[in-house]
């Protein structure tokens, strides 16, 4: 902000020189000077750890030594990786074939392994604030009073720090004060202590994840909504279609591509869990992909196997976004 | 319950052959046991029974309000609407009054708390947050931290937005995709070399900082937040500038700025509400963010540890301090509350133009 105005004032010479430098360049050079703070934190930051971060996943782990980084040993460690191999209690992935039924064999508990884990909550997850964020765009659609208290209510949830989104589960789930692990073992689901127990504490995690989130979805899903012309709906009305027939064939189509975007996003945000996990159950517990990461950096000081497991996650996810953006071309053709 | 399932339900009940002696016995019932039986069993059958429209009969409270429901259907929706609205408040809020029920109730009662009622009443908790440990301390470092990080992005950001909304050049595509594609990265995919490159003792950083290197100084973890952050708000700025007309730039160039002069004193200000939101949406993305948060600092206040660590630390150090963890949570997200309050029309726009434009 101060650039401008010591320029202009005719004080700062040091400034002055390359603004008069900016002044006399093409347009196209004048868009590259100005890009170029953005992409140079963007390469700080991104770009070359994305690259350092697979370059770190060829070389042996040295656990003992200074330099935690050992020889070159190509892509041993996404082999062992994905054959199960690894020496910690969660895999990566580690399923094998089996000649009878169900024709898979699980070398770690399900729930033990990130892939699955990972998979299983972001599709879990996205489907469920789908569904709830639909019903909060619907009413948050409608014009009654009070609909702006309603709507913050609906946010609230959404901006509040993911760490107190955990302690608030950590507590309601805790054994000794929660009522949540009360209820939830008086119906048989949880065991005596839900937040050392992989299946409950996955179930936990689930839920704080749909409370916490199903607002940007209905955000998103609403935007959606309100670009609806109102005058179909007046049309379908005098043409006899109940309001059922009016969701399906004139709402539904019409959101359709605001609600992918919206599930894409949620979908890249889910597979990234780590804090929400972190602040409630631990990574042991839960082991998420971005969690499988730190256990492997912090428990048994494995740098490269840790930049392995950190590439195939965004490998992963890139997966997950392809086949959005297909998607998202086949139903819309121009909104990606 | 539209008019096409009534009928429907009734050509079942008709095709079924008891569908008018099925509805005997609740009316029998409803008439025997007086007017206002609530356990009228026959309610769901009357709802499906074409008789039910009969405004003559003498029927129960559910069974009148059943009947009006059919005969109004926009009744019904009304009231679904009023209970789905209930039920999204109630969940959605209800956590946070349970929180301050929990952090109100002496610690030696915490084990008797209820749903709704707190196990006596001792406000001190909200003092004690502050005594056990520097919570206020861990608190600014966040606020400094977002605040930073906010400024960083809305600079750094404002002149790449002005550049994609604005000028038309090559690479201006691919340039664009490749913004987009960075927020699609987990940042764990990033850490492990960052983790490295701040541990990375700098001679020419001695003077300025105590260790030399930039893990434990607020720099590693807003560096790291404003390059995740700034995508989205170089989206949301790009469309807000691409929409001030551009007589306006040039009748100020005429006037005698400079280039960078007319999109720090035209187009900024004029796209006023397009910087507070992506400003606000900011600083709560970076207030509220976990990973590089809780990994760049050893989690000591004097080292720059954000608030995370400081309601952390009432969960780990010391043994049970259930209701200082609540505690310090209302006091955590009152700001970020206060903001959506005060700002929820510039997050509303912001997640959508943000989210449409990518």
């Amino acid at each position: 902000m101060s650039t401008d105005t010591r320029a202009d004032g005719g004080g700062g010479s040091l400034l002055a020189r390359p603004l008069n430098w900016l002044e006399t360049q093409s347009e196209e050079v004048y868009a590259y000077v100005l890009l170029a703070p953005a992409f140079l934190l963007l390469a700080v930051v991104a770009f070359y750890p994305l690259i350092e971060t697979f370059r770190f996943s060829l070389l042996a782990d040295a656990v003992a030594s200074a330099d935690p980084f050992g020889e070159f040993i190509g892509l041993d460690h996404y082999i062992a990786l994905l054959t199960g191999d690894t020496n910690f209690t969660q895999q990566f992935i580690s399923v094998s074939l089996s000649s009878s039924f169900p024709f898979v064999d699980f070398g770690a508990p399900f729930l033990q392994q990130a892939i699955f884990v990972t998979l299983a909550f972001a599709i879990i997850s996205v489907f469920f604030e789908t569904l709830i964020g639909f019903g909060q765009a619907l009413v948050l659609d409608q014009d009654f009073y009070g609909r702006r208290w309603v709507r913050v209510a609906i946010i609230i949830p959404w901006a509040i720090p993911i760490v107190i989104q955990g302690m608030i589960f950590f507590l309601i789930f805790n054994p000794t004060i929660g009522f949540g692990a009360e209820f939830m073992q008086w119906l048989g689901v949880f065991g005596s202590n839900p937040l050392s127990s992989s299946s409950d504490s996955f179930l936990i995690v689930l839920v704080a994840d749909i409370w916490k989130t199903t607002a940007f979805m209905a955000l998103l899903i609403l935007a959606g909504l309100q670009s609806i012309d109102r005058g179909l709906y007046d049309v379908a009305k005098v043409s006899g279609a109940s309001p059922w027939q009016r969701f399906k064939y004139i709402t539904l189509p019409l959101v359709a591509p605001a609600l992918l975007v919206a599930m894409l996003f949620r979908t890249m945000d889910a597979m990234r869990i780590y804090g929400l996990i972190d602040s409630t159950a631990g990574c042991e517990t839960v082991p998420s992909l971005t969690c499988l990461v730190i256990i492997a950096l912090q428990e048994s000081r494995r740098w490269a196997t840790a930049s392995a497991v950190a590439f195939l996650t965004a490998v992963v996810i890139s997966g997950f976004v392809v086949v959005y953006l297909l998607a998202l071309r086949n139903s819309s053709g121009g909104v990606a | 319950m539209t008019r096409d399932d009534r009928v429907d339900a009734a050509a079942e009940n008709a095709a079924a052959g008891d569908g008018p002696t099925a509805s005997v016995p609740g009316t029998a019932h409803a008439t025997d046991g007086g007017v206002t039986d609530p356990s009228a069993g026959g309610a769901t059958e009357e709802v499906i029974d074409p008789t039910a429209n009969e405004p003559d009969l003498d029927r129960g409270i559910i069974e009148a309000w059943a009947a009006k429901m059919i005969t109004n259907p926009e009744r019904a929706y009304r009231a679904t609407f009023y209970v789905a609205t209930v039920f999204f408040l109630v969940t959605t809020l209800f956590p946070f009054y349970w929180l301050f029920v929990v952090a109100v109730t002496p610690r030696n009662n915490l084990s008797d708390v209820g749903v709704f009622i707190p196990a006596g009443f001792n406000p001190g908790a909200f003092v004690e947050i502050f005594t056990t440990l520097p919570f206020h301390r861990y608190v600014f470092n966040s606020f400094l931290i977002a605040t930073v990080a906010t400024v960083a992005v809305l600079l750094v950001g404002s002149l790449a937005g002005y550049v994609f909304g604005r000028l038309d050049f090559r690479g201006r595509s691919p340039l664009l995709l490749l913004v987009l594609v960075t927020s699609f990265f987990p940042p764990a995919a990033f850490f492990i070399p960052l983790n490295r490159l701040f541990n990375t003792n700098v001679d020419v950083l001695r003077p300025l900082l105590s260790a030399g290197s930039l893990y434990n100084t607020p720099y590693a973890i807003f560096i790291p937040l404003s390059a995740i952050f700034l995508p989205l708000s170089i989206f949301i700025l790009m469309t807000f500038y691409s929409q001030i007309p551009d007589g306006l730039e040039d009748a100020s160039r005429v006037e005698g700025t400079t280039r960078l002069g007319a999109l720090f004193r035209v187009i900024v200000p004029l796209s006023a509400p397009g910087v507070a939101t992506a400003g606000v949406l900011t600083f709560i993305s970076v207030y509220n963010e976990y990973f590089f948060s809780s990994l760049m600092t050893d989690g000591r206040p004097q080292n720059w540890a954000p608030m995370l660590e400081g309601i952390l630390r009432f969960q780990g150090e010391f043994e049970v301090l259930y209701n200082l963890m609540a505690a310090a949570s209302i006091v955590a997200v009152l700001p970020v509350a206060i903001l959506v309050v005060v700002a929820q029309e510039k997050i509303v726009s912001g997640l959508t133009t943000g989210a449409v434009k990518e």
